[in-house]
Formats: C-alpha cells, sequence, structure tokens
C-alpha cells in the first residue's frame, strides 16, 4: 500500500528558530518518481526544508509525510539518501575508506563501493587522504554516499557546486536514472539553468514562504513573461508592418506564449523573415519575476502568497498567482 | 549465540568506533600520546640506572610514586587532546547532519566514539605501563611478584578510569561548544584548574591551618576532584605517605571506596554529556 502513497506530503509546515519566522505555512505533495526542484532565495529556508523532511528538525507546526510514513517529534524515516551542503568529510581517511565507512551504516556490501568509485571516476584517487581531494571530488563522493543504498527519496542540498559541467551532466543523468526507477528527488539548487532540463516540478521558496509550484508549463502559464524576438534592421521592419506596432517594445518584439506561433507565422509569411532570435522564458526569467514580485509586495506589505495549490500532480492544478 | 554476536560485531556501533580509531590513529597527537606514555614510564623505571651508571631500579613504591605524580598531568591531557573534537568537530564538517540522517540514534554515534576513544587510551596506558611492570619483573632484583602486579595492575586501571573520566569531560564540552577552539580552550582551562589550581587553593587552606574543620573540608574537597581521587589510589596502593595528598591516606577511607567515587564520576559524566548529546539541537 504504501508503494502508492507520495513519497512527501506536507501540510501546514511553520518553523521558527528563536523569534525568526524560517518557515511559513508550506504545503507540498510529491509523488514518487518525480524530481522536484527547491529554489529560493539565501535564507529563504530551502535547507531547513529538507532537514524537516529528513526528521532532523520537527515542525513547530503541521505535519510531515515522508514515504508513507507520519513522522513523530525525533523519527527518522528509511531510504533516504541526503547529501548535505557544505560537508567536509573526514579527511583524514581515504575516499574508499569514507564511501566504505557510510556503506557499512547502511548495511551495503564493499563490492558497491567500488562499483561506486568507479562509476564516478575517483578510481584514481580513492586511496588518497580526502584532505587532498579537489572540492569537485569532494562533492561527488557526497553523491555518491546519497546514493550508496538505492534511496526511494533522494534529498540534494546544492549538488552541483564545485562541479564542473560534465560532472553536473553526469549527476543529473544518475538523478534521473534513479527517478525512472520511481525515486522521488529534490533539488535544492542555485544553478537554474543547470536543473531546468530535468525537473519536473519546481518549489520558489521566499522568506520561508511558497512563492510557486508547479511544472514549468505551469509556471510559464502563471506568469506574465513573453517571448521576446529580434531580429536585423527590427525598426524599419516595424514601421512597414502595422501589426506588429503593438509587440514592439526597446528594440525587440514581445508577445505573450500564445501569440507566438501566430507572430512567427505573420513575420515569415508577411514580412519574408526568416533569420531571427527567439528568446523564451526560461526558469532563471520566472524566477527573477517571482523575486522581485515577492520584494514589492512586501515593501506594499501585501501578502504575495494567497491562493497556491501544491501539488506535484499536476493535471489537477489550476494556479493563480 | 554466533549471529547475536555477529550482529553487535557488524552493528553501528562497532562500525562507528572503528571509524573513530582508525581516524584517530592518523592524528598526529595521537602519536605523540603514545611517544609520551612510552617515554614516562620507560624513563621512570631507568631513573636509578642513569645516575648510577649500573642497571639498577627504583624501589617499587617510588616508580609507582613518580609514575602517577606525571601522569596525572600527562593522561587528562591525552584524553582531551584526543576526544575534544569528537562532537564539536563532526558538528563544524557537517558530518553529524549526515550521520543523523542515517538510520541510528544518537545513542549508538555516542557510544561508537567512547568506545573508540577509550580503547585507545587503555591500550596506550596498558602497553607503555605494562612494559614499565615488565621490564622490573624481567630485569631487577627483589621485586616480588604480587606486589609489583598488583601496584602496576592498580595503577593502569586507576589511570583508565582517569582517562575516561577526562574522554567525558571532553565530551561534555565538545557537546556544548560551538568551535573547535572554544572546546580547547575550555577543556585546557578545566584541566589546569584539576589538576593545578584545585590542589594550590587546598594547599593554601592547609597552610593557613584553620584547624580540624580545615582539615575536614580539605578532605571532602579532595574527593570531589578525580584527579586527586587518582593520586589517592596509587598512594594507596603503594602504602606510602608522602605528598600533599598523603593526608587523605591518614583519614579513614579505603581504597575501594575512592574507586568507587572515580567510577561514580564516570558514570556521572557519561550520563551527563549522554544527555547533553540527545538534547542538543540540529
Ligand atoms: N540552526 C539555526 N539556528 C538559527 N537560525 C537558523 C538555523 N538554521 C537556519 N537558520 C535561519 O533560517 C533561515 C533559513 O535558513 P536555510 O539554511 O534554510 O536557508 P537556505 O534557503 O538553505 O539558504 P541558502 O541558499 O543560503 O543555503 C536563515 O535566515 C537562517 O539564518
Ligand atoms: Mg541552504
Amino acid at each position: 500500500m504504501s508503494e502508492l502513497e507520495p513519497a512527501v506530503r506536507l501540510a501546514g509546515v511553520s518553523h521558527h528558530f528563536a523569534e525568526q519566522r524560517v518557515l511559513h505555512d508550506v504545503e507540498l505533495v510529491l509523488a514518487r518518481g518525480t524530481t522536484l526542484a527547491l529554489l529560493g532565495h539565501n535564507g529563504a529556508g530551502k535547507s531547513t526544508l529538507m532537514k524537516m523532511i529528513l526528521g532532523l528538525i520537527s515542525p513547530a507546526q503541521g505535519q510531515v509525510e515522508v514515504l508513507g510514513q507520519r513522522l513523530q517529534c525525533g523519527e527518522r524515516p528509511t531510504s533516504i539518501g541526503y547529501l548535505p551542503e557544505n560537508i567536509n568529510f573526514y579527511d583524514k581517511l581515504t575516499g574508499h575508506e569514507v564511501l566504505s565507512y557510510f556503506a557499512a551504516l547502511k548495511g551495503e556490501r564493499s563490492t558497491r563501493v567500488s562499483q561506486l568509485i568507479e562509476e564516478f571516476g575517483l578510481g584514481y584517487a580513492q586511496h588518497k587522504p580526502v584532505k587532498s581531494y579537489s572540492k569537485g571530488m569532494k562533492q561527488r563522493l557526497g553523491f555518491a554516499q546519497a546514493i550508496i543504498a538505492q534511496p526511494k527519496l533522494l534529498l540534494l542540498d546544492e549538488p552541483t557546486v564545485g562541479l564542473d559541467p560534465q560532472a553536473s551532466q553526469f549527476l543529473y543523468s544518475k538523478v534521473n536514472q534513479l527517478r525512472d526507477q520511481g525515486c522521488a528527488v529534490i533539488i535544492c539548487t542555485h544553478e537554474l539553468n543547470l536543473v531546468e532540463p530535468h525537473l519536473d516540478v519546481a518549489m520558489m521558496l521566499g522568506r520561508g514562504r511558497c512563492l510557486a509550484f508547479g511544472s514549468l508549463a505551469q509556471l510559464l502559464a502563471q506568469s506574465e513573461l513573453g517571448v521576446q524576438i529580434t531580429f536585423n534592421a527590427i525598426e524599419s521592419v516595424v514601421s512597414k508592418h502595422a501589426p506588429l506596432a503593438e509587440f514592439y517594445h526597446q528594440g525587440d518584439l514581445r508577445c505573450s506564449i500564445s501569440q507566438r506561433a501566430w507572430l512567427i507565422q505573420y513575420l515569415t509569411r508577411e514580412c519574408g523573415i526568416f533569420d531571427f532570435d527567439i528568446k523564451n522564458p526560461c526558469l532563471a526569467d520566472i524566477y527573477n519575476e517571482k523575486m522581485t514580485q515577492m520584494q514589492s509586495c512586501n515593501e506594499q506589505g501585501l501578502s504575495f502568497t494567497s491562493s497556491i495549490s501544491y501539488s506535484s500532480n499536476w493535471s489537477l492544478n489550476n494556479v493563480t498567482p | 549465540m554466533l549471529p547475536h554476536e555477529l550482529t553487535v560485531w557488524r552493528g553501528p556501533v562497532m562500525i562507528i568506533a572503528a571509524k573513530e580509531i582508525k581516524d584517530s590513529l592518523r592524528n598526529r597527537w595521537v602519536t605523540v600520546i603514545f611517544a609520551i606514555f612510552m617515554l614516562l614510564a620507560l624513563s621512570v623505571t631507568f631513573a636509578g640506572s642513569a645516575v648510577s651508571g649500573t642497571l639498577s631500579f627504583p624501589a617499587l613504591a617510588s616508580v609507582i610514586t613518580s609514575l602517577s605524580t606525571v601522569s596525572v598531568f600527562i593522561i587528562p591531557l591525552a584524553a582531551i587532546l584526543l576526544s575534544y573534537d569528537a562532537f564539536v568537530g563532526e558538528e563544524e564538517a557537517g558530518t553529524m547532519l549526515l550521520l543523523l540522517s542515517y538510520p541510528l540514534t544518537k545513542r549508538q554515534i555516542f557510544m561508537g566514539k567512547f568506545v573508540a576513544h577509550s580503547a585507545i587510551m587503555v591500550t596506550a596506558i596498558t602497553i607503555s605501563f605494562g612494559l614499565s611492570a615488565a621490564i622490573l619483573l624481567g630485569f631487577g632484583d627483589g621485586y616480588l611478584w604480587g606486589k609489583t602486579l598488583s601496584a602496576f595492575g592498580q595503577f593502569i586501571l586507576s589511570s583508565s578510569l582517569l582517562a575516561v573520566t577526562f574522554i567525558l569531560i571532553s565530551y561534555l564540552v565538545s557537546v556544548r561548544s560551538s568551535e573547535k577552539a572554544k572546546a580547547v580552550g575550555s577543556l585546557l582551562s578545566i584541566w589546569f584548574s584539576l589538576v593545578l589550581i584545585y590542589d594550590l587553593i587546598l594547599l593554601a587552606l592547609l597552610v593557613a591551618d584553620l584547624g580540624s574543620t580545615a582539615q575536614v573540608i580539605v578532605n571532602a574537597m579532595m574527593l570531589l576532584n578525580p584527579t586527586d581521587i587518582y593520586r589517592a589510589i596509587n598512594l594507596f596502593s603503594t602504602g606510602t605517605q608522602f605528598g600533599g595528598v598523603a593526608l587523605l591516606t591518614k583519614s579513614s577511607l579505603s581504597s575501594g571506596l575512592l574507586y568507587m567515587l572515580l567510577s561514580i564520576w564516570v558514570v556521572l559524566l557519561a550520563w551527563l554529556s549522554q544527555r547533553a548529546f540527545a538534547r542538543k539541537a540540529i
């Protein structure tokens, strides 16, 4: 039965450190086999949310359910892989020893350790102390540690910090592989363009509140962001074709996503222009928009988050910012 | 029976202990500690020979007294250096957070570290001072086996208890510190106060000669300090009476009671440090 339960269910979770509110009424339902990108500014509460899902922090209010198990105070769920941010492994031990230690604590065999070390390209350094590892090598070791026991839920806190582009690609390919096997993944990152192609859903946190939740398409639909089209000698073309005037804005054409097809058709058929650049809004644009909105709302003393529904089951979702 | 033994051996406590031992053995400090213990044991054993130029050994009582006079400083210091970063170090590195996300209890983490650090200290103490006893028995004349073994046995046992006491004091401070440097600082002041300042105050009280009440207070205060209990135990075991602590031996305390007091310290500190760790927020 519990296989059908969502991997993570947060209901009205709030938390504060001393007087400071860190999480405010966060809701989340994350299905198995989905990747969630957890985004937000520094100090937004992302890491705190992860610790809460791990059972390391008990929420002041609300409920946390992980892999079908409701977490009581101080209880820790199993089958979870976790890569904390800024971790320094025991630097006098070798990479092999560190990984063997964590494998042993999870009851994994030593063959799995050797396999992961080879797979992660650490074979040449496995018997050198971790102290001598580069940042990226340490990060790979940390990621190997997180997936050593075939987790059902994987929490990665800024996993690509310090990784070279190929290593990041490798990390995401591993993540996708695990996700396809039914593992739910939560990735907290500031490298939006890296995570964008791999996420199923994204959650944006701002000052402890959920600012937005949904798939990329849903987030785009909610946003007021448009498509930008540029080409050479744009001004003269616009002056010759009156219908373009309404899209012209500061040196390029801007339209909503729904108008994109019509505009491209018009440009190619009516204006005979085939060489143009189209810039579709990306995750970073949506992120910037949300953060700017949050800041201006805060300045005006308004609440920005009123009616957001949170579910990774996005066919049911209808989000209005 | 066998499966059970296997689970204990491969259980989390032993896995953690094995890793802690490996980690500590790569620590330069631990090598230094071993070397100092060895040096101490050998220099006290051969002290007489160096002066006279022939192979002659001091009396058993004076060996034990010299050893305990120095080791009351060295053993606590060694225990502190070995274990001061047990908790605050992992806290700073972020590995504690990771360990806690594993299916482990805090008690298992605590026990794993405690087993490892105690094993290292007890091994260092036993090997170095055991060697000293072996040399006396093997090369010296007129050392009675029974008396020598019992004196060294007591010395090793009490030294181990002293080491464990200071490992636990280090844990308590380590759990409560936010930085490694602060932990070292606090622990060195505790060490300095317990092995030096405390006795100076007692000495001052005695010198002031406030009559029999002062004597009672001094005796009671000695029982509150684990290093003084340790000194007293080793004076008892050899039956000698000199030094400031000799006053204690005049009182009606038996050595069994002293061991019990030291054990109470161990139990109390174990409870306190374990509780501090269990209550520590992330
Ligand atoms: N142990 C703690 N004690 C007190 N305050 C804390 C603690 N941990 C986090 N905070 C506070 O909670 C807030 C959220 O912290 P958190 O680490 O979750 O942020 P984050 O979103 O992960 O940020 P970053 O992107 O910088 O990693 C911050 O304002 C931080 O100061
Ligand atoms: Mg963080």
